[in-house]
């Protein structure tokens, strides 16, 4: 995949120019991706506030576990009777506890699950090239911006990371 | 006031701290130095703590492993001679197991508090010490886990206790609530689990790169495994923040409901004692207090070998003392209402249990009396002067600001809290509704020494975390600090 990356990238020192850049790029059309040291608010500003479609994987599932768990105990206590003092066999009270740590649990897993395949399939759609994978700053205190763009297109937007302050832009034509 | 001004102003003296700081975002937070460091910094001060050990460490290491050891040997007796080795006898059927699985559950109860409840409220004093107090979480619920499986006296049938298709077609019995316990404790251990290595993601990139950095690349290809291709991309981060919140939202009501259901394995009994609607509340306040005390018995050593006192500030700890005292409060409120309402409710059975448990038989009680002091008694006046007396102090700031007053306080409410769970276990079942029903317990060394080992299971597992995974969340630590800014902090 490296291998066909053709766009521009650079790293950037100070958060302000990162999304100073960050909106001129946007303004020109273009969707960045941006790589960060830890979240900040101010880069999901200048991208258009991005949304995580995780909150409905979350619902959904937890739906289906709180379905689960009041299945499974009303089924179980309708296929092996314990009849205690007249009180009902299919008791909604008691069978709420199992529901709700069946939505819990079913929330967690499929949220987790969920969120590993979404960045899966972000990370193939907006690629980045090897080298900026192996930068070792932007896990410690540098900021990245990753353009991907036709080679014809390189030149400008080297031109622009650079006037947004990059301490060091690199150009990949595939 | 500039920002530097404050922070000695903290750091120096508790006088001059103002009731209630403005807090910019920008600017770091007043009380925690670590948030006005550079993002470089804070990476370096977070990987010297996984430096090779000082010798002391191991030690340390030695002596919780001895413990563990003695556990170790005490289980496989009890395993091998069966629960009659222990004093769980008729009509005590619900010894030191019992009160181990409670003691446990409620120490964890601290980690999600801090790491999901106080993550939705914003906190900002919980980043510090998030990590943690989660991993706490997890090795308690761990240890707890484990005494259920032993009180059964048989675990290799442990599987009995999950519904699945059987050749008798037999069923768990939903309404029971040992049933709720098994789906509440395996939910909440699953979910801290999850929650707990899905904040340890970033951190693990951090670690892996900074390897390569120093030209660690044995431990940078560990690293990498475990950090699962992160680079810190803006895709990344909005589903890694959006799944966290979530997971902060899902574990917020396992805070309150698994004390809860644990509560009413005791409340959903008509024992006189247990049979109460205020268990809930009670049990759950009283996790919370005894597992904020842990978190501060554990991490003021942590502050103080690792020098972290720019990390876990005075600031920090004065909060978690703040939400200790306002547990036990509410704890000695609880207590005080047991005893009103076994008065009020007329019951002769309910007011025998609440006079036995000060006082011990129900003959006259005297100093030099007729009779020795029983277990429960002594459990009984230890929990009050722990849980209600000891506290007290917190009440005035510079108590909170003193590290050795706060740290011996938090001691005596571990010790306090696991015999309040031993008064409420052991105490009840000595005295039933009929005197032919009534008998003592007395522990034997094989639960004493599975008691001990717990703490040496806890314990070694913990110190083992420390040397290998950040024991503070590096990636929040620099969401709380300053950004770097050509132009200067500013409101964006």
């Amino acid at each position: 995949m490296s291998t066909k990356f053709s766009g521009v990238w650079g790293t950037f020192e100070y958060l302000d120019d990162t999304t100073e850049a960050v909106e001129e790029l946007r303004r020109k059309g273009v969707v960045p991706t941006v790589l960060s040291p830890c979240p900040r608010h101010e880069i999901d500003h200048a991208l258009g506030e991005p949304q995580s479609p995780l909150p409905f994987i979350s619902l959904f599932f937890g739906a289906i576990g709180c379905t689960i768990g009041y299945s499974l105990t009303a089924w179980t206590a309708s296929d092996w009777v314990l009849p205690v003092g007249g009180k009902p066999i299919v008791a909604i009270t008691p069978f709420t506890i199992v529901g709700f740590e069946m939505t819990i649990l079913h929330a967690a897993i499929f949220t987790l699950l969920g969120l590993t395949i979404l960045i899966i399939i972000d990370s193939l759609k907006n690629p980045i090239p090897k080298a900026a994978r192996e930068y070792l700053r932007f896990q410690r205190d540098r900021f990245g911006i990753v353009v991907r763009c036709e080679a014809s297109q390189c030149e400008i937007y080297e031109e622009l990371l650079k006037r947004y302050q990059a301490e060091e832009v690199y150009v990949e034509k595939g | 006031m500039a920002s530097t001004t404050i922070l000695e102003t903290v750091e120096d003296s508790s006088r001059s701290l103002p009731f209630r700081e403005e807090i910019d975002e920008h600017r770091g937070h007043p009380g925690i130095r670590a948030t006005t460091f550079s993002y470089g910094q804070i990476n370096d001060d977070m990987l010297e703590m996984l430096e090779k050990p000082h010798p002391s460490y191991f030690l340390l290491v030695l002596g919780f492993l001895s413990a563990l050891l003695l556990g170790a040997v005490s289980l496989a007796i009890q395993v091998d001679v069966g629960i009659g080795n222990s004093g769980i006898s008729h009509p005590i059927a619900w010894g030191f197991y019992i009160t181990d699985f409670v003691f446990w559950v409620g120490i964890g109860h601290a980690g999600t508090l801090i790491s999901a409840v106080f993550y939705l409220t914003r906190a900002p004093w919980r980043t510090a010490i998030y990590r943690s107090a989660e991993a706490m979480t997890v090795f308690a619920v761990m240890t707890a886990g484990l005494f259920p499986l032993l009180h059964t006296g048989r675990p290799w049938l442990a599987y009995w206790l999950i519904p699945y298709p059987n050749e008798r077609y037999l069923w768990v019995n939903f309404k029971s609530p040992l049933a709720w316990d098994v789906f509440a404790v395996t939910t909440y251990m699953s979910v801290s689990i999850m929650f707990f290595l899905l904040g340890l993601v970033p951190d693990m990139a951090i670690l892996r790169d900074e390897a390569r950095i120093r030209g660690k690349i044995l431990q940078a290809k560990i690293y990498a495994i475990f950090a699962m291709s992160w680079r810190g991309t803006n895709h990344q981060w909005i589903h890694f923040m959006r799944g966290y919140l979530i997971f902060a939202g899902l574990a917020t009501p396992l805070v309150f409901s698994v004390h809860s259901i644990v509560s009413w394995d005791f409340a959903m009994a008509s024992i006189p004692g247990w049979h109460t609607t205020i268990f809930a509340p009670y049990f759950v306040a009283g996790a919370i207090f005894s597992g904020m005390a842990m978190v501060m018995s554990v991490l003021i050593p942590v502050r103080i070998v690792f020098r972290l006192e720019d990390y876990i500030s005075n600031h920090v700890v004065d909060k978690v003392c703040q939400v200790i005292l306002f547990t036990s409060v509410i704890v000695s409120y609880a207590y005080a209402t047991e005893f009103f309402i076994a008065w009020y409710s007329g019951s002769p059975y309910e007011r025998a249990v609440f006079y036995f448990r000060p006082f011990g038989h129900m003959a006259t009680w005297s100093l030099t009396g007729d009779q020795p002091v029983s277990f429960p008694l002594l459990a009984f006046y230890l929990m009050v002067f722990c849980n209600v007396i000891a506290p007290i102090p917190l009440w005035r700031k510079k108590i909170r600001y003193n590290l050795v007053s706060v740290w011996i306080i938090c001691g005596l409410i571990n010790v306090g809290m696991w015999f309040e769970r031993f008064n409420i276990v052991g105490s009840s079942l000595q005295r039933d509704f009929h005197p032919y029903n009534w008998g003592e317990y007395w522990p034997t060394l094989v639960e004493v020494g599975i008691t001990i080992g717990s703490f040496g299971f806890f314990f070694t597992l913990f110190a083992l975390f420390m040397k290998a995974l950040p024991p503070m969340a590096i990636m929040e630590l620099k969401e709380a600090a300053e950004p770097p800014m050509r132009k200067g902090n500013h409101e964006h």
